[in-house]
């Protein structure tokens, strides 16, 4: 159980929302385009790091009654602090993040890792975790948002790369394209994973 | 019943250090939060309300108290002055009505001689298709060149009429305030 270990498992062997099926409101609702999923990823991965590293610090003193109240305490303040600095800082991405941004806080990733890992190891390992599960969480909305920008608008990251003739999917950029996107991107997944190991013995 | 007290000591330090730490960070982000609304929301309004000003009338605007709100603060109203030379001739502010789904938000332009110059709105969370052709050029228009001495007077948008209204009690209230702080405004 090496800190690598831990931080390069959110990237491939249960990178969400892929491999854990969670946190797939902000999936499908902010991925219309790949900026924004990188925007809602890095809020995310920002708001993973900090809550591991404070249940972690405090999980001895928390009591085992109250730790999801704590753990909810906890989130919900960084998630208000990334809030604040959006807002101030990158206002045209706070305004089309919007609602999820304060919807980060009941993210079933975040409670998830806080109660499944921080809450039982030590700070290094669970910011180390924190770290990998958001870029992991920030690399799948990124690639989500880039098919669906790609098919729905015809351009990626904001510049229009199709032939001129070609007809965007508006499909794809409403709720509906979300989970027709994100349906293949998993088959695709589970496809490769299928063919290693039966490659692997 | 030492681990309800521990709980309940645990659980309020949490909260008070999130709270604490909120409270600084919001007194931070303040006036960078304010400077971006300005930048992003009220700014394209002014420029379309005021023209022919050779100055800037975002970094120029002032402060008014017009007020106080319910908790007994004093409620302020940001004017942008549009300045020629040395004379301000126009100003834009900030006026809010009741629409349909809460409050709609003008920027009006009123003009030293008491004209109504144009109206941009900056807020508003009217039915979509519906209310919403408040923000249309073809509706904010017909209150180009309206005095403010009198209550103004302009065509609804059929099915909007709640809309239409609010856009007009906020135009009416924008040109109260003008009435009310015209020396401190110009």
């Amino acid at each position: 159980m090496s800190i690598t270990s831990e931080f390069s498992k959110g990237l491939w062997k249960t990178i969400p929302p892929f491999r854990l099926v969670l946190g797939l409101c902000p999936t499908l609702a902010v991925t219309t385009s790949g900026i924004n999923g990188i925007g809602m990823g890095m809020a995310t991965t920002f708001v993973l790091i900090f809550s591991n590293l404070f249940v972690s610090l405090l999980r001895n003193f928390i009591p085992r009654q109250v730790r999801i109240a704590s753990f909810i305490v906890i989130i919900a303040s960084f998630v208000v602090i990334v809030e604040l600095v959006m807002q101030a800082y990158f206002y045209q991405l706070f305004k089309v993040l919007g609602i999820f941004i304060p919807l980060i806080v009941v993210n079933c990733i975040i409670l998830g890792r806080a109660e499944a890992f921080a809450s039982k190891h030590g700070p290094v390992v669970s910011l180390a975790d924190g770290l990998g599960i958001g870029l992991g969480f920030t690399l799948s909305l990124f690639v989500l948002g880039c098919i669906r920008e790609l098919l729905g608008s015809g351009s990626i990251l904001g510049i229009y790369v199709m032939w001129s003739s070609f007809e965007p999917f508006a499909f794809m950029l409403k709720p509906p394209g979300a989970f027709v996107a994100l349906g293949i991107l998993l088959a695709l997944m589970n496809l490769i994973s299928h063919h290693q190991a039966r490659k692997g013995g | 019943m030492r681990d309800i007290v521990k709980m309940i000591v645990v659980l309020s330090l949490i909260a008070a250090a999130s709270g604490l730490s909120l409270s600084l960070i919001h007194r931070a982000t303040k006036g960078p939060i304010e400077y971006q609304t300005i930048k992003f929301v009220k700014e394209p309004a002014v420029k379309k309300v005021l023209t022919g000003y050779d100055n800037d009338p975002i970094a120029d605007r002032k402060k008014i108290v017009v007020g106080l709100d319910e908790k007994g603060r004093p409620r302020e109203l940001i004017i942008f002055p549009a300045k020629k030379g040395a004379e301000t001739f126009a100003v834009a502010l900030e006026g809010k009505g009741k629409g349909f789904h809460g409050l709609i938000g003008v920027m009006v332009g009123v003009s030293r001689d008491g004209q109504l110059l144009d109206i941009g709105i900056t807020a508003h969370s009217e039915t979509p298709g519906v209310g919403s052709k408040v923000a249309d050029v073809s509706f904010t228009n017909q209150f180009k060149g309206l005095p403010i001495d009198k209550e103004p007077t302009v065509d609804a948008i059929s099915g909007a009429t709640y809309s239409s209204r609010g856009v007009v009690a906020a135009v009416s209230q924008a040109v109260g305030y003008v009435k009310k702080f015209r020396k401190e405004i110009f």
